[in-house]
């Protein structure tokens, strides 16, 4: 017996379909057509045009505001006494910003970045105080203490499902009380007063400082390298793993991401751990650039760590990342902050000017997305 | 009230999603709206709804004495004009009472804070014209889907809609929801609205349409005219705009004697199946029909983890197994879900494709831990091919195909991870009827290459053409099984006997 189809077909499936058509776009029930190349990891890169690309808006106002500030303040252009510590500023900020950026690939947001930064650094800092450790052995500690940490952290939301705004907001809570306490038993006050050998020399020396007969390096300080290894593994972990992009799919539709065999719940507790690890690097960093370890290292981080990276393209609902752009994100924020330094705006006018670019930020990035529609592409 | 359009036109950037359609919708009639995906149904409604604006042509309401050229800039708009839409999605608010959700538009207020009484007698108000017997306090979540579809025609009654726009209304119900949709709309247009109908479902349209309007590619082939004058067959080929010849597929056998690639012995689990017993051989197409609620894509569900098996044996080629995840069933078993929850589940809306279809082989296309993307673009070519998925490009977003290809890298993912058993859950729900006819070709394909197949659907016509033994379901348990005669009313008039819980047997199955 024949089996007749309710339906209308001819040839099979392969012919049935009429062929791809890659230069036109299909019109799907409203659904837009749709573009270009992605270059960010993840969503909404596809189809917009070039020019609602948040890095070339970035690397733009940065151009602009160097070229303002030097010719205001030829001072800025003084590499030991700007350009230096701008590019350590710029480092530890990225790192801090990457932190937050590992919490955000998920939708989630990591609100003990700074504490968790402390507790890493602390714990950096016992190794040299009591037991005289090597400055490495301080560092893969802070790591190992802030992937702990933020492990912690993802195993709780995944655990008992509560937002994880609430859980880090606890843990952060937590950690503040934790690391006072820590540093009174164990420093006796609020700091280690030793430094490990190396210390200094990673604190102030730049690569023109090592030279090989008359060939000196870059005016570049010993701490940009950190910067640059977190930045290509985030970028490679996001754009080229399984794991990063699991977490990527995992952010955009945890349902989906399940109902599709992602373990999403190891997944979630892998993006806190690194959320935890970059924080534990950006402490030992910030730590290093003071020449202490201090209970007040990361007390800054907060509201940079979420500047960076949605300056520079990641969503703060989930799914996309950007690890150069939060680099840029951190080079604004931290050339804005160098330049009205060095204009002599006060301290407080300085946090409103920040403030002021943030909302900026995102309100460009809301246009970019009307802009984007009004072309035809849902986002 | 009339609404005449005409000569309508909207622009996407490099498409004219509609390149001059007429409709004339006439106060007392179902106006059947049809096109297969991509047509441009949406984007019509979409303008008559005021989402869109159109680039070209014009919208008139009234009748001859008295017209009015409208432009609709905002959903308001269209509102306040008197033409109402039941989307798809629906758009209710499920913590709110069905009174609140009927009146949320216009919310009757007294000294500023609402006016709960007179909320309450609007509600009763647009339930009575439907003829619904609802209690307006119940909350919406503890709804059936068929009682909330009926709601939002009520909620679109509130605000007075003359015109109401019913957008593929019963995608998701069974035969009697549907019925019962039926008699709410012809008590509409006796009440002297238009109501259009936008479905794929053919039936639907010749049981309750009074005149049809035809799309393809953005232009209206045949506008407005009425049923009585066509057959079943013109309007299939008014919208695929060629003559059709009916499918025949060849007769298949299968082989039940060796160890069925699934199987299920006694298997309760913990959303209430008890005694579920369940083969699907190597090759074989195994039907699971039930009405909707009848707990078929809940077994499945829990077979996979997303909910709990409590008791019984899961076995995967002859060996006992406990699947804990769908990555579990993926890797270990070679089981994958199409699932049925296609926009929340199926797809990665907001992700590329390239993605979307290699998200279940991430592990196999790394080397060295890296994924490169040009083997993701490889692989969704492949699928492209073999499935006819029309996309622009790998970077393009799953969310910006239409239902029928995001159905597609739905399934490709799963092919593309080489699955040896494959449950396919509703694989036709709002697909147009030549996307349809492709699909069913693909999956007795598929079993013709090994694949074993679990088919969970509603329709009943897909079922008889594609299974070759139905089990049907209902109250979680199984009430009978049936070898697949392909002959329609025979089949049919067996699996409605166990829908309903008797024996089929009185009914000599028909060879």
């Amino acid at each position: 017996m024949n089996r007749k189809s309710t339906a209308t077909p001819r040839g099979g499936p392969e012919t049935d379909v009429q062929p791809p058509r890659l230069d036109a776009p299909v019109p799907d029930d409203g659904h837009g057509p749709e573009g270009t190349a992605a270059e960010r990891v993840g969503p909404r890169a596809a189809g917009l045009p070039w020019w609602a690309n948040p890095r070339v808006g970035l690397v733009v106002v940065i151009a602009v505001l160097v070229l303002g500030f030097s010719s205001a303040r030829p001072a800025f252009l003084d590499v030991e006494l700007t350009l230096v510590p701008l590019q350590r500023d710029i480092a530890v900020f990225a790192v801090v910003g990457l932190a937050q950026l590992a919490a955000l690939s998920l939708g989630h947001m990591n609100l003990a970045v700074g504490r968790m930064a402390a507790l890493a650094a602390f714990s950096a800092g016992l190794c040299y105080d009591r037991f005289g450790a090597p400055l490495v052995v301080g560092l893969v500690v802070a790591l190992v203490v802030g992937a702990l940490v933020g492990a912690l952290a993802g195993g709780i939301i995944t655990a008992t499902g509560v937002n994880s705004f609430v859980v880090t907001l606890a843990l952060d809570f937590g950690l503040l009380g934790v690391v006072a306490l820590l540093y009174d038993r164990f420093a006796g006050g609020v700091a280690f007063s030793v430094r490990p050998p190396g210390l200094d020399a990673l604190r102030s020396d730049t690569f023109s400082d090592y030279c090989a007969g008359s060939v000196c390096g870059p005016p570049v300080p010993l701490l940009v390298p950190f910067a640059l290894v977190a930045l290509l593994a985030v970028g490679l972990f996001f754009g080229r793993t399984r794991q990063g992009r699991e977490i990527l799919m995992t952010g955009s539709s945890p349902r989906a991401a399940r109902a599709s065999g992602i373990p999403v719940g190891r997944r979630i507790v892998t993006a806190h751990a690194l959320s935890g690890l970059l924080a534990g690097l950006a402490g030992f960093m910030l730590a290093t650039a003071n020449g202490a370890f201090s209970a007040s290292i990361g007390e800054s981080f907060l509201l940079p760590s979420f500047l960076a990276p949605v300056l520079g393209g990641t969503l703060l609902a989930g799914g996309a990342v950007s690890a150069f752009g939060t680099v840029l994100g951190a080079t604004l924020t931290s050339v804005i902050q160098k330049g009205l330094n060095l204009l002599q705006f006060e301290a407080d006018a300085l946090q409103i000017f920040i403030g002021v670019v943030l909302v900026v930020a995102l309100s460009l990035d809301r246009i970019r997305q009307v802009l984007a529609e009004r072309r035809g592409v849902r986002p | 009230m009339r609404v005449r359009c005409s000569q309508l036109v909207k622009v996407f950037p490099g498409v004219r999603a509609l390149d001059g359609v007429d409709l004339d919708l006439r106060p007392g009639t179902v106006h059947a709206l049809l096109g297969e995906n991509g047509a441009g149904k949406s984007t019509l409604i979409k303008v008559l709804t005021g989402v869109h604006r159109a680039d070209g042509g014009t919208v008139t309401l009234g009748e001859d004495g008295e017209t009015r050229t409208v432009a609709f800039s905002r959903p308001l708009d269209a509102q306040a004009a008197g033409i109402g839409v039941v989307h798809q999605e629906r758009n209710l608010v499920p913590s709110f009472s069905v009174a609140e959700n009927i009146a949320l538009q216009a919310l009757p207020r007294r000294a500023g804070v609402v006016d709960r009484a007179a909320v309450r007698d609007l509600a009763r108000r647009c339930l009575a014209q439907l003829d619904l017997d609802l209690d307006v306090d119940q909350p919406v979540a503890e709804l059936s889907v068929a009682h909330m579809q009926l709601v939002e025609i009520a909620k679109a009654l509130a605000t007075d809609s003359q015109v109401l726009l019913l957008d593929e209304p019963t995608a998701s119900l069974t035969a009697d929801e549907a019925d019962r949709l039926y008699a709410v709309v012809r008590r509409l247009r006796e009440q002297g609205h238009v109501v259009v109908l936008v479905t794929h479902k053919l039936e639907e349209v010749f049981a309750i349409a009074d005149v049809v309007t035809v799309l393809r590619d953005g232009r209206s082939v045949a506008g407005s005219v009425p049923l009585a004058t066509l057959t079943r067959g013109d309007v299939v080929d008014l919208m695929v705009g060629r003559a059709h010849t009916e499918l025949e597929l060849s007769e298949r056998s299968v082989d039940r004697a060796g160890t069925p690639a699934l199987e299920l012995r006694g298997v309760s689990t913990s959303v209430g199946h008890r005694g579920i017993d369940l083969a699907v051989h190597r090759g074989e197409i195994v039907g699971l029909y039930g009405l909707v609620g009848a707990g078929r894509s809940e077994l499945v569900r829990a077979l996979l983890g997303l909910d709990s098996v409590t008791g019984g044996e899961v076995l995967v080629d002859g060996d006992a197994v406990t699947i804990r995840s769908v990555g579990d069933a993926l890797r270990r078993h070679r089981i994958g879900y199409v699932t049925e929850n296609r926009k929340e589940e199926g797809v990665f809306l907001t992700q590329n494709l390239a993605r979307n279809v290699a998200v279940t082989v991430w592990d196999r296309l790394a080397r060295f831990g890296l994924v490169r993307d040009r083997d993701e673009k490889d692989l969704l070519a492949t699928y492209r091919d073999r499935l006819g998925i029309r996309l622009s490009g790998p970077d393009q977003l799953a969310g910006q195909l239409s239902g029928g290809n995001q159905q597609k890298i739905s399934l490709a993912k799963w092919l593309a991870a080489d699955c040896s058993v494959l449950v396919v859950d509703e694989p036709t729900v709002g697909i147009d009827v030549r996307t349809k006819a492709a699909f069913h070709e693909l999956i007795v394909e598929l079993a013709d290459q090994g694949l074993a197949i679990l088919l969970i659907t509603s329709d009943l016509p897909e079922m008889v053409t594609l299974a070759d033994r139905v089990a049907v379901m209902h109250e979680r348990r199984i009430t009978g099984e049936l070898l697949n005669s392909h002959h329609y009313t025979s089949m049919s008039a067996q699996v409605i006997r166990l829908v309903h819980g008797e024996s089929a047997v009185d009914d000599p199955p028909a060879a």
